[in-house]
């Protein structure tokens, strides 16, 4: 029986999982630091605990005080959220060792997929489309350029334990590979602890393309459909939509057998993400899979309609799949999702600071999911999310326009926000024709910064 | 800044009838708001108040009630010791948990109201994880009241004590 649900996180997240916990009729237990205690998490939760002080290392990622939270509370279940404690395995298996039940897939399975080259190889046994690349770990830099001289370069090289562009470094050429190999070793060694390495061809120009996956505990998985996050800048998404302008019904079709066949054998449960990239062929190949629900998880929501944070709670229920889904899912129509961000729309540095002004869009075809209000204050010691805005329409066309009227009407004041940027993005000719790949932003940029030289100069 | 010139900020806001006020000094920040006939307040101070914290940051919000005692301890200001008194010094709980004031259902209570404690007494223990963690004074001085119940679940910063310093 779920009764009641401590959520280990913060902000819109928090307050996201709050709302599915209250769609099902469970009772709720916040947990957060000294600088959330005017959080509206805090607020709408049935019960609240603080934790600790501001820094996340001593709260909202210390272990024994989330679960001593727990203990005190009688809950019987904890969510995660998404980043902090949500892809930790010790953290799972404390959960476990404590009698609460934790919503995610099991602590085992959490650390395969943490160990991103055990994860590649395990998807390429069950035959899932990889890049070519090194075949286990690579332990000095002579086996990296042995993999290079046979794949061509250029390669990149990638921390095993790694994440968010850390321990990454791209080859160009046999010379720079020593000191390169070093250097990513080091920064892994100092990121995670590990500096195990392995290497994969780099491909120039590729398209960030995810997939949704949901496991229940009975042994079935289905494929939600995907979600392009190629509008990003170093690594941080500021636009995705689902589904993929270039996506074919024919290779989604092929890449979802695929990959529940392979989720299915490593007896994945719960809500996932499995990261691709796409080549400028339209090739996909398998980086790594995401063990906890997306920021972006709204977009696949609007187009098949699927809570899927709810479905994560009916899952950790031991609900079977078939019955939280209620037949086959269909993706309808296109939806955009925007992270307004509390930083300075073109120097990207982040603006803490309070909230003297709010307006939310609604109106047909938008949802925002945020945790902001007026008076509120966007504490510098986490990430500088404000909302999520998300437009779903019948079209991509129709998803844009909506998009850009609700970015119109948002205004948020007292702080900086990405607004200014989403609304130049979606107005561009590029992004409209879905012409989007990694190094979108960039050249955005580069092009915005050449138009002003051309009227400086004129 | 100190509790008395906050409450004279207070009282000028609440005379004065202006709506908002926001005073910085050093590196105190105290805004003051009227919402509808009642007042907000909240102080900003970097984070550093307490041992354990982590370095100096801009935003760092701790609310400290208006009168330095919450509404619970405000109700129990008629009992004897004068529990307005700014010298008074909490003792707050440094971990979640359980709180329990004796070290065995039964014994003794580690410290009772009026016990002298010095720096390293065992003041309770908080139960987190299974684990009993013993609490140690930090100052010396009188234990003038406890605001927990025993087996009551405290969070973090919750006041176990008030202590008058020697």
């Amino acid at each position: 029986m779920m009764r009641k649900v401590l959520i280990a996180n913060r902000g819109e997240i928090a307050l996201r999982v709050i709302c599915a916990c209250k769609d099902l009729g469970l009772r709720t237990v916040a947990v957060y630091s000294e600088a959330d205690r005017y959080s509206l998490h805090v607020r709408f939760a049935d019960e609240a605990v603080c934790i600790g002080p501001a820094k996340s290392a001593l709260s909202y990622l210390n272990i024994p005080a989330v679960i001593s939270a727990a203990e005190i509370t009688n809950v019987d279940t904890i969510h995660p959220g998404y980043g902090f404690l949500s892809e930790n395995a010790d953290f799972a298996e404390v959960c476990q060792t404590s009698g609460i039940r934790f919503v995610g897939p099991r602590p085992d399975v959490i650390r395969l997929m943490g160990l991103k080259e055990r994860a590649r190889e395990e998807m390429k046994r069950h035959g899932v489309p990889i890049l070519p690349g090194s075949e286990g770990i690579l332990t000095h830099a002579a086996a990296a350029q042995e993999v290079a001289a046979h794949i061509g370069y250029p390669i990149i090289l990638k921390a095993s334990a790694g994440g968010g562009g850390r321990g990454m470094r791209v080859v160009r050429d046999a010379a720079e590979l020593a000191g390169q190999f070093t250097q990513a070793q080091n920064e892994a060694e100092a990121a995670f602890g590990c500096g195990d390495l392995y290497c994969e061809k780099y491909i120039e120009r590729s398209r960030h393309i995810e997939f949704q996956a949901l496991g229940d505990e009975h042994g079935e998985v289905e494929i939600l459909g995907e979600r392009e996050c190629s509008v990003q800048r170093r690594h941080q998404k500021l636009i995705e939509e689902a589904p993929s302008p270039v996506m074919t019904a024919k290779l989604r079709k092929r890449t979802s057998g695929a990959l529940k066949k392979a989720l299915e054998a490593i007896g994945y449960t719960n809500a996932g993400t499995v990261e691709f990239i796409m080549d400028d062929e339209g090739e996909l190949f398998f980086i790594e899979v995401n063990a906890r629900i997306q920021v972006e998880h709204p977009v696949t929501e609007a187009v098949t309609g699927v809570d899927l944070v709810k479905a994560q709670l009916r899952i950790a229920m031991g609900h079977k799949l078939r019955d939280i889904l209620g037949g086959p899912v269909e993706m309808r129509g296109h939806a955009i999702e925007c992270r307004i961000n509390a930083e300075h729309p073109e120097t990207f540095t982040p603006c803490p600071g309070r909230i003297k002004a709010l307006n939310l869009p609604g109106g047909v075809g938008i949802r925002v999911d945020t945790a902001a209000y007026v008076d509120g204050v966007i504490p510098p010691y986490y990430d500088s999310l404000v909302a999520k805005l998300v437009a779903h329409g019948c079209d991509r066309a129709e998803a844009i326009a909506r998009m850009q009227r609700a970015l119109d009407l948002f205004i948020v004041e007292g702080v900086h926000s990405s607004i200014p940027l989403h609304q130049r993005i979606l107005a561009d000719p590029e992004f409209q024709a879905a012409q989007i790949d990694t190094q979108y932003v960039q050249r955005f940029f580069e092009r915005a910064k050449a138009a002003e030289t051309i009227v400086a100069g004129a | 800044m100190t509790l008395e010139e906050i409450r004279d900020l207070i009282k000028t806001v609440c005379e004065s009838g202006i709506a908002e006020l926001e005073v910085q000094r050093g590196d105190n920040r105290v805004w003051i708001k009227r919402v509808g006939g009642t007042l907000t307040q909240e102080i900003v101070v970097p984070a550093s108040p307490a041992p354990a914290t982590p370095p100096p940051a801009p935003f760092a919000q701790i609310s400290v009630p208006a009168t330095n005692l919450s509404a619970a301890d405000a109700a129990a200001a008629t009992e004897e010791p004068d529990l307005t008194d700014p010298t008074l010094k909490a003792v707050t709980a440094p971990i979640v948990g359980t709180f329990y004031e004796a070290p065995a259902p039964g014994a003794e209570t580690f410290v009772k109201v009026g016990d002298a404690i010095r720096p390293g007494k065992v003041l309770c223990i908080i139960e987190s994880m299974k684990l009993m963690n013993e609490i140690e004074a930090e100052i010396a001085g009188t234990v003038v009241k406890r605001l927990v119940e025993n087996g009551q679940p405290v969070e973090y910063g919750e006041t176990l004590y008030l202590v008058k310093p020697d």
